[in-house]
């Protein structure tokens, strides 16, 4: 009993803190239906920004800087008050440009904010812990509950200001003007105009207040767990998000309900559960995923909002940009456009294009990088058929990479060479069978992941693959007998063709561009047949779909199937060329750079996904070489998702928009007849 | 049927008409674009206070557009607008809800989620927080005596009537003195539709100027003061109520004169 009560303590005060956290999620989900994964790391900076206000001085990008030394209280009130001020400083420059965008835009703008905010706050405050000073209080004795429950007297003061915090946003939402006119935006933003309401101004509060929650919770966080650390705020971050969904997200009650779920969940998993610290993460996906099968909106949601954003995860453009980029976007467009509809010739020019750079660079140093853009590009071939072909935001993918690139991996080092000794160049046949295989079990995988999520749309969707994503990740590093763990496993050989190793990077990247073009073409005869049109009239509106009488739930499975196949295949190779993999490689993060390649290439095209690549790595690489990144080596990344958010904002379409593939019947026109034949 | 029910017979032209009076909205040569579709294009019209003024056309004709455009929704490829002596052309839509423009949506449009009070509430919202509203709300009462009995409920849970009376109260909540409607009758009852109809000329009565958009072109011409006919997102024709000939109206809308 003193056990149980000691962990549902630790639990309510996680809880009231994973709940101060979804609050923010859930306003500004219900006012502008947008997951701000940002807010992981507005709650970062509430905790950087309140220990540095305590401190009598901080080292800031290197130098010494003298503090006002505040007590906790004046310094959360100013770190909350900063938070929220960036926070609508976010909103302004980063979501207003794309409220009418694609919905996927604003969605990878807020992760692209992410990034930069979390490099900045490395940058600033360093890559090491900052202690957080403690606060007087926390020196007090502990209070003793029936005996033998130990609860600080801060765990006091969190909950009770959680509860205080919650209570007094639910009043200000049903009672004060602006809480009306918040709820009125949520509802309907024409009308909300109509009736004079500046709708902008009333999404900057909800920005304001979700914010401030933000820092607030990281400020409690890091006040119980004694530090604050630049990458602190993504997992609660995810948590918390998990919180808002489970509780159905948009509702306030629901948030504080979920969050409180999660924390007891958590703590009482953690302590009864056989080596339950561990799987603790995996625990909150499981139940998430879980609830979300069972009760798709939520546990206090309303049905509707599990229908988000139907039709629309393409449509719409940017009504922003200057005159000049707008016509150089235009004309990227148009050429890339042109080369897909020249069809086979265009396809086979690239190609021809690829073999020559290929042969001619000598840089080996370069071959890599252009091998690593061709494995991203497939990679991101992959999502495509499932996001950009049948519409379904799936941000679980990098499990079936990791689905592929574990099977080799095992099969080869940890079975055939550690238990049996076989040398790996005995066997290297073995690698071409398992190109299909693990394709064949990433694709069975996807099926299986891809069932419980029939009934979900939209949001919901793509917090349920995360959901799958997270718990692949956290299995891969603790099932230590078959993975080994976070060690990963090394030793993988090189690819090898009868006896000839394929190790040189050249050698590597021909190989991967053979890979490439069964994988495009794999996909264009796929989505060229009634298989493609049958997703993209569930990409369009699933609803009219299953009228016309396409059985929309087989047809998402076949996306998954596909998707899940091209994942575990290209993980095959993937292994084979970096030699060495862990669960690292397969973080959400990896996930959402593949989905920002596609958004940034163009969705539902076939070329998109190898443009986006060849931006993203090319400039990755290119960033080293600034003297500015230089002196600030984790400024690159925020450097990178300064250049993801101009495109975004400037061309929320992506860059090859109107290369989508477009899906007529054969013989509909000459053109396509051609195509298909 | 409510009180309104005795001023169906007013459907002679009654406001004031005298060309001295400077119109309380002007439109001048306005155009609106959907990307590269011209929705509107150089339409030019006037509505003089304490009139009601009718934009009649078949579907696609542009009237929506047209209003929406007035009320700041979209914004003018070219074109001014004039209100109360004053150049609102590049006004945002909430200040123009201030300077006395309210305008009721298609398809009603009331927060469904939020009692028929708070829907009434948010409606003088334009107005600022220190305004009494509570003699407003009785006011709205009286005209829609329905909706006194319906205050707590929820606005989406009553009938597509009942929210019409709804979302035209909300639009008077803020005291306009230009109140744009937009398919007020649309999907109605018989008798509901002469309840609004009514309705409308009792707001008129009350001293607000009207601009209304009707498909029911019919009603619209009995109704209003004057009226202008849209096709293809130009006016084509305008008189007033009385004088259009239903002939010439029914030509417009089924094309065979251009």
């Amino acid at each position: 009993m003193d056990y149980l009560g000691q962990l549902l303590a630790n639990g309510l005060v996680l809880g009231a803190i994973y709940a101060l956290a979804a609050v923010a999620f859930t306003l500004v989900y219900g006012v502008v239906r947008l997951v701000n994964f940002a807010f992981g790391e507005l709650f970062m900076l509430g905790a950087f920004l309140t220990a540095s206000l305590m401190l009598p001085e901080v080292r800031l990008l290197g130098a010494i800087v003298p503090m006002p030394g505040f007590s906790l209280p004046v310094a959360a009130a100013g770190a909350i008050a900063l938070t929220a001020a960036l926070g609508v400083l976010v909103d302004r420059i980063a979501y207003r440009p794309l409220r009418n965008a694609p919905r996927l835009a604003p969605l990878i703008t807020s992760i692209a904010v992410s990034v930069v905010l979390q490099s900045l706050a490395q940058t600033v405050w360093g890559a090491e812990e900052l202690r957080f000073p403690e606060f007087h209080l926390a020196t007090l004795p502990p209070v003793v509950l029936f005996d033998s429950i130990y609860l600080s007297v801060m765990d006091l003061v969190v909950m009770a200001t959680a509860l205080a915090a919650m209570l007094g946003l639910s009043a200000f939402i049903a009672r004060s003007s602006l809480g009306r006119a918040m709820r009125a935006s949520a509802e309907d933003q024409m009308a909300a105009t109509l009736v004079g309401i500046p709708v902008n101004r009333v999404v900057a509060a909800a920005f304001a207040i979700g914010s401030g929650f933000a820092a607030l919770a990281g400020l409690l966080y890091a006040q119980t767990y004694g530090f604050a650390h630049s990458s602190m705020g993504f997992l609660p971050g995810l948590k918390a998000l998990t919180a808002a969904v489970l509780g159905g997200i948009g509702s306030i009650p629901g948030a504080a309900l979920g969050g409180l779920i999660l924390g007891l969940v958590e703590a009482l998993g953690s302590g009864y559960l056989p080596n339950g610290t561990a799987w603790k993460d995996a625990i909150s996906f499981v139940l998430l995923v879980g609830l979300l099968y069972l009760r798709p909106q939520g546990l206090l949601g309303k049905p509707e909002l599990n229908s988000a954003g139907r039709g629309s995860l393409l449509g719409g453009a940017s009504e922003f940009g200057a005159g000049w980029l707008r016509a150089a976007f235009g004309k990227l467009d148009g050429g890339l456009a042109r080369a897909a509809s020249a069809g086979t010739p265009a396809a086979l020019g690239l190609l021809a294009l690829a073999l020559v750079v290929g042969a001619l660079l000598p840089s080996d140093y370069w071959l890599r990088i252009l091998t690593l853009v061709v494995i991203y590009g497939m990679l991101a071939s992959g999502l495509n058929v499932i996001v950009g072909f049948a519409g379904l935001l799936d941000l679980g993918f990098v499990a079936f990479w990791a689905v592929g690139a574990y099977l080799t991996s095992i099969l080869f080092v940890l079975v055939l060479k550690d238990q049996f000794g076989v040398e790996p160049a005995t066997i290297w046949w073995l690698l071409y069978l398992n190109l299909p295989l693990a394709g064949l079990l990433a694709a069975g995988f996807a099926v299986m992941l891809g069932t419980p999520t029939l009934r979900l749309r939209g949001d919901y969707l793509a917090i349920m693959t995360l959901g799958f994503g997270e718990i692949v990740r956290v299995v891969a590093i603790n099932w230590m007998d078959l993975t080994n763990g976070p060690m990963g496993i090394r030793g993988i050989p090189a690819p090898n063709l009868f006896g000839i190793a394929l190790g040189s990077p050249r050698a590597q990247f021909f190989f991967a561009l053979a890979l490439a073009v069964v994988v495009v073409f794999a996909i264009a005869r796929l989505v060229r047949s009634y298989v493609g049109r049958a997703w993209v009239a569930i990409r369009e509106d699933e609803e009219a779909a299953e009228a016309m009488g396409v059985p929309t739930a087989r047809y998402k499975l076949y996306a998954y199937a596909a998707s899940g196949f091209v994942g575990g295949f290209v993980g095959v190779f993937y292994a084979h060329t970096q030699q060495y993999i862990s669960p690292l490689n397969f973080s959400l993060f990896e996930n959402i750079l593949l989905l920002m390649l596609v958004v940034l290439g163009g969705l539902g095209t076939f070329i998109g996904p190898f443009v986006g690549a060849l931006i993203w790595i090319v400039f990755l690489q290119l960033a080293l070489d600034l003297p500015f990144v230089q002196a600030y080596p984790e400024t690159r990344f925020a450097l990178l998702g300064i250049v993801l958010i101009v495109l975004m904002v400037f061309r929320p379409q992506g860059l090859a928009a109107s290369a989508r593939v477009a899906l007529t019947m054969p013989g509909a026109r000459p053109a396509n007849a051609k195509e298909a034949a | 049927m409510s009180q309104t029910a005795h001023i169906v017979h007013l459907t002679a032209p009654t406001g004031p008409a005298d060309a001295a009076t400077p119109p309380l909205l002007q439109v001048e040569n306005l155009a609106v674009s959907y990307g590269r579709i011209r929705a509107v294009d150089g339409v030019n019209l006037h509505v003089e206070p304490g009139r009601i003024v009718s934009l009649v056309g078949s579907n696609g004709a542009g009237k929506t557009t047209t209003l929406m455009a007035l009320s700041g929704l979209l914004p003018l490829a070219s074109g001014r607008i004039r209100f109360a002596g004053e150049d609102i052309t590049a006004l945002a839509p909430e200040l123009r809800v201030a300077r006395g423009i309210a305008h009721v949506p298609e398809r009603r449009r009331v927060f469904a989620g939020m009692s028929v009070r708070e829907n009434l509430v948010l409606g003088a919202y334009a107005r600022g927080d220190a305004v009494d509203i509570a003699s407003d709300l009785e006011r709205m009462v009286a005209l829609f005596p329905r909706l006194g009995e319906r205050m707590a409920q929820q606005a989406g849970t009553m009938s597509g009537g009942e929210q019409q009376m709804l979302a035209i109260a909300r639009g008077l909540m803020s005291r306009p003195s230009l109140l744009i409607m937009d398919e007020p009758t649309m999907g109605l009852a018989p008798q509901m539709i002469d309840l609004i109809l009514d309705t409308v000329l009792e707001i008129r009565k009350q001293g607000t100027t009207i601009l209304l958009v009707e498909q029911n072109a019919v009603e619209a011409m009995r109704l209003s003061d004057h009226v202008y006919i849209m096709r293809l997102g130009r006016i084509v024709h305008e008189d007033s109520g009385t004088n259009i000939d239903p002939e010439r109206v029914k030509s417009f809308y089924l094309g065979a004169d251009a």
